[in-house]
């Protein structure tokens, strides 16, 4: 086939363009899609197209893509599954590499023109062009974010983007899988060229290959991947990845150290490094779990889509803890905030910590002050008229709360949500006082707000479908991940914590050190252990919340949780709890290296909750295991490389099964 | 011949606009290019219009690079709007998105167009430092030299002072006294007190307060770089803080103009959509209101005539001849680029010699009913991005009629060089 005749033939993810000049521009444009992945079929499109520029070269080739949501994904994840054996996975990578290395050894020049997502392989493929050029509009965003998924890069990235920005930078893009603006992705070196709001990625494009641009490559970033220098900076990568992962939980980012510096030096070598080690995480149960709470997530996210919004004023009624960080959160988000409470005293340290937020979340001075503008103290009220979401974070007094209700609900515009953040009171006993009752729907946040990505979207008996689409569309637009749960005790998140709590409270009574419970939990993989969350969640909620839950502790484990929370000892909050805590941190003495059965600990920990998250399953608080393995994995923490806890209760038991049999 | 058969009414279908941001502020990083294109896309969002093409597009800037020199064309090609829509740019200072929608309006109502955008966006924080004119002539000559004889010589009798970047300035290129000064001239002249003037820069700020608070904006404001709000926008002001301020412009004790009845420095942009009945009715677009009449004036102030008192001469002309009063309004929005400015025109239209002299009444036009004047707040409040103000005004009054079942409203604009536009709405 000719060039010429290129431009005729029809592809079904790709639509091929050839210019006056020769220049073939290739738009990825996957069908039946929303954003464009690589999966197998856009690959093997892309390769009949390679075949014929071998065969007749062009003056230029520009990869695009013709969807507004971005470049490219990375790979469909949803391919992945069909796996079971590294040697299949490594036959399909191997073949990738061998298209991507024709792409870069195309002898005319190749340009990559992104705006909006080019991640993953995405990003690999745009790494085989000469040039790239970005848009630096507020959706762009460059990076290599495998790790989250078990694996790392695995179509030639690791080896190209080590090559072209040197060890330090590759490895700490992939390694903290950051997603880059495009004008921080300049300064990286990945783009070759910025492209400003007002002009055109075509014309660009088509200067670039005119002028046969070539991006500049820095010295520095060659010494970086010298033999030399790669056990020295893997030595200081290991120790802040060890930071945030147990290799245990983790083997991914260790993997690619470890392959970069053994290979590092030698692009051929890395790469098929890639393919071994790649096709092996794949296969692995973390990237199995990993890819399944991906799923979910999307899944959770699907729930916030059913309807619509464009919520732009927030009236939040409360400035405590949770309230006033709600009301910074919902700011930060971009939208317009008024922040009631009965006296401006105590609002205001509800906006000093907005401020951190701000200050810590924007850096830049005028959109802090821009954010500051948005947040209102409103002793008065003002703000419920005009409020598209009014939500309720007061004390726990079911009285106090029917009665604000009485006074806001004739003041709200018709269409306007009202929401609870109570996390104990049932929301029908709540809206009885209501002229509509069926428009109180709740909305409970976890603390801290700015890090749980989780919300609760409670329904009551009494709320209107609508309403909870409405809510849970409201969390989208805030950047969390809703979970609709039916209004009973505890909900999903609460409920599944108390008997994992408790647990560690009881095995603390019969004389086990706090440090080993939690050691055994963060062993586990969990993110932190239950004695200390207990401490952090405050000694005085968690009591709370267990009597709400009306699962009472053994008499001795009550008796002192009472006895500290008399004596002021509250956890994190006060300075003190089962802990000493010290500049937000839990002071913890090293463990004895005693021999402890971890597993069995572990498991004591967690079975508890296991069983209490099947028994939520089956009374219907949430309506689906994957939903509610999404809900314990992203409103606790849970630890997500298991899939989350149904599945992994589920895979213990298959193995179990599987072990007897054989 | 084919003569225009008749006049058709024309129609503001409503606005849009970024919040206006105090100078060095939010919007420090954006241009006149960027901030006038956030407002035509929200525009465009506002009323549907992704891909449609809109007959003309006639916006400007006042402060402005010569990059710029195609800035209304350029912002369209930046939103949805189809491509097809040609973009005009014009300048008449701080009338200039006024005077855009008049320039349409005239082309409307005679049926060469069917539908146009007026808009205009300012910045004093992205403003072009230019070289000096000496060092420019020399570049100049340098560029067009041959050998290197002719290159040398271009640089004949430099002096290192030529380097020295010349800042724009807003000072009247005749009198070399800055807007502020003149209008501190007419404070005097017209007798203007400084309790006046700060009286009526609370009440646009506690104005605009209770537009935002009851969501009267809402429609209009597109939120820029986290900015929900004009930030000049006080919620605490009082009488106390705005006279503890020291005056400006005469700082001695008998100056009245201070920085909190005066604008600041402002930037941003704003759009107003203009379109014949048939053109919005085909669409489903509201019709907020009618631009019936319009008249442009100038004063001769280099002779000695207040610099920002030509508006008085374009309202007294065009209620000649709309044949109106100027009692015969809803509401009045007179942009106030200095309190002293309003108060002077107000005063001048009550004033028989004025009147005698000025606008050749025998009878003075008389007073207005000041619970009708600038009631959603004016440019004291929102500030005063130049180019921008007159689209701001125009929406401001359209949706006013349009909400309140108001009938007619009066529109008037003071600008530099000693020019004024005014207009009317109706509904």
């Amino acid at each position: 086939m000719s060039i010429a005749h290129l431009s005729d033939t029809t592809f079904q993810h790709w639509n091929i363009q050839i210019d006056e000049q020769k220049i073939v521009w290739a738009y990825l444009d996957k069908q039946g899609e929303a954003v464009n992945t690589l999966a197998e079929a856009v690959l093997a499109e892309l390769e009949q197209i390679i075949s014929v520029l071998e065969a007749e070269t062009p003056h230029g080739f520009v990869l695009m893509s013709a969807k507004a949501s971005g470049f490219a994904m990375g790979a469909d994840i949803r391919e992945f599954e069909a796996y079971t054996e590294a040697a299949e996975v490594a036959e399909k990578i191997a073949h990738g590499h061998a298209l991507f290395n024709r792409l870069e050894a195309l002898p005319c020049m190749t340009v990559a023109a992104i705006e909006g997502f080019c991640l993953g392989g995405g990003l690999e493929l745009a790494l085989c062009c000469d040039y790239r050029i970005a848009k630096a509009t507020a959706s762009t965003r460059i990076g290599l974010p495998e790790v989250r998924l078990g694996i790392y890069p695995g179509l030639g990235g690791s080896a190209r983007l080590t090559r072209l920005i040197g060890g330090i930078k590759a490895m700490e893009l992939m390694l903290s899988a950051r997603m880059l603006r495009a004008p921080v992705a300049k300064q990286y070196g990945i783009v070759d060229e910025l492209v400003g709001e007002h002009q055109s990625l075509y014309w660009t494009a088509r200067r670039a290959i005119n002028k046969r641009r070539r991006g500049r490559r820095s010295v520095l970033a060659k010494l970086t991947n010298s033999g030399v220098s790669r056990p020295l900076i893997a030595r200081f990568l290991r120790k802040e990845t060890a930071k945030k992962a147990r290799k245990a939980h983790y083997p991914a980012p260790f993997v690619l150290i470890d392959n970069w510096v053994a290979h590092g030096g030698s692009f051929e070598r890395m790469a098929q490094a890639e393919i071994d080690s790649v096709s092996t995480l794949m296969v692995s149960d973390t990237a199995r779990g990993l890819r399944r709470v991906f799923r979910l997530s999307e899944q959770l996210k699907e729930q916030g889509k059913k309807v619509t919004t464009d919520v732009k004023r927030v009236h939040v009624i409360g400035a405590g803890v949770m309230g006033g960080d709600i009301a910074a959160w919902c700011t930060l988000q971009g939208m317009d905030v008024t922040l009631q409470d009965r006296e401006l005293k105590f609002i205001e340290p509800a906006l000093q910590r907005a401020e951190k937020l701000f200050k810590k979340r924007l850096k830049k001075k005028h959109k802090v002050v821009a954010a500051l503008n948005r947040l209102r103290a409103d002793v008065d009220g003002r703000g419920v008229q005009q409020a598209d979401v009014v939500i309720e974070a007061i004390f726990e007094d079911a009285d106090v709360k029917r009665a604000l209700y009485q006074t806001i609900e004739p003041l709200m515009k018709s269409d306007a949500i009202l929401a609870t953040n109570t996390s104990a009171i049932p929301l029908e006993q709540l809206a009885t006082c209501l002229a509509e009752p069926s428009r109180l729907i709740g909305l409970h946040f976890f603390n801290p707000v700015a890090q749980m990505p989780l919300v609760e979207v409670v329904q009551g008996e009494q709320s209107q479908q609508i309403v909870i689409d409405r809510g849970a569309a409201f969390c989208n637009q805030i950047n969390k991940f809703p979970i609709v749960v039916k209004s009973s005790p505890g909900f999903l998140v609460n409920r599944a914590l108390a008997p994992y709590m408790k647990a560690a409270l009881e095995l603390h009574q019969t004389g086990l050190s706090k440090e080993v419970i939690d050691e055994a939990a963060l062993r586990f993989g969990m993110p932190m252990g239950p004695i200390e969350l207990a401490d952090v969640v405050g000694l005085d909620v968690c009591m709370h919340v267990m009597e709400t839950l009306s699962d009472d502790l053994p008499a001795e484990a009550h008796a002192q949780l009472s006895q500290m929370i008399s004596s002021g000892k509250l956890g994190k909050k006060s300075g003190e709890g089962f802990y000493q805590w010290q500049s937000g941190k839990a002071v913890k003495p090293e463990i004895s290296n005693e021999q402890q059965d971890w597993d069995g600990l572990a498991a004591q920990l967690i079975q508890p909750m296991l069983a209490t998250c099947q028994a939520a399953l089956d009374e219907g608080v949430v309506s689906d295991a994957g939903l509610l393995d999404a809900g314990i994995v992203f409103g606790t923490g849970f630890a997500p490389f298991t899939g989350g806890p149904l599945h992994y209760q589920q895979q213990t038991v298959t193995h179990d099964e599987s072990g007897r049999s054989a | 011949m084919n003569a225009v058969k008749q006049i058709r009414p024309v129609c503001i279908v409503g606005g849009a606009r970024i919040p206006f941001c105090r100078s060095n502020t939010a919007y420090s990083e954006l241009s006149n290019l960027d901030m006038l294109a956030r407002s035509l896309q929200g525009l465009s969002a506002r009323f549907d219009l992704k891909g449609q093409k809109i007959d003309e597009v006639i916006a400007g800037a006042v402060v402005t690079h010569s990059r710029d020199w195609n800035l209304a064309r350029e912002a369209v090609l930046s939103t949805d709007l189809s491509p097809l829509t040609p973009g005009i740019t014009l300048q008449q200072a701080c009338g200039t998105s006024l005077q855009s929608a008049l320039l349409s309006a005239a082309k409307i109502a005679s049926g060469q167009i069917e539908c146009a955008i007026a808009g205009g966006s300012d910045t004093t924080s992205d403003a072009p430092i230019v070289l000096s004119d000496r060092l420019r002539k020399r570049l100049l000559t340098l560029n067009k030299a041959r050998h290197w004889k002719q290159k040398l010589s271009a640089f004949k009798g430099f002096s290192l002072r030529e380097l020295a970047p010349q800042p724009p300035s807003v000072a009247e290129p005749r009198t070399h006294l800055g807007m502020g000064d003149h209008c501190e001239l007419m404070a005097k002249e017209w007798g203007i007190t400084r309790e006046e003037q700060d009286q009526l820069a609370l009440a646009s700020h506690q104005k605009l307060l209770s537009a935002y608070e009851e969501g009267f904006l809402d429609e209009m404001i597109v939120a820029c770089e986290g900015v929900v709000r004009d930030n000049n926008l006080r919620a605490d002001i009082s009488l106390e803080t705005l006279s503890a301020l020291k005056p400006s412009f005469d700082r001695s004790a008998t100056g009245t103009l201070t920085a909190g009845n005066s604008t600041p420095l402002t930037d941003g942009s704003a759009a107003v959509l203009l379109a014949s009945e048939a053109w919005a009715k085909e669409r489903g677009l509201p019709i907020q209101a009618y631009l019936t009449h319009y008249e442009t004036s100038a004063v001769d102030f280099v002779a000695g005539d207040g610099l920002l008192m030509a508006p008085t001469v374009a309202v007294s002309n065009m209620l000649n001849r709309a044949g109106l009063s100027l009692q015969s309004f809803d509401y009045y929005e007179i942009h106030e680029a200095f309190a002293a400015q309003v108060l002077c025109t107000l005063k001048a239209w009550d004033d028989d010699a004025y009147c005698r002299k000025y606008l050749q009444r025998d009878v003075p036009m008389g007073l207005i009913d000041h619970e009708k004047l600038n009631v959603k707040g004016s440019s004291l409040a929102t500030g005063h991005p130049f180019a921008a103000t007159g689209a701001r005004v125009l929406s401001n009054l359209s949706t006013l009629l349009a909400t309140t079942q108001g009938e007619r409203g009066l529109i008037s604009v003071c600008t530099a060089g000693g020019m004024g536009v005014s207009a009317i709405l109706e509904t």
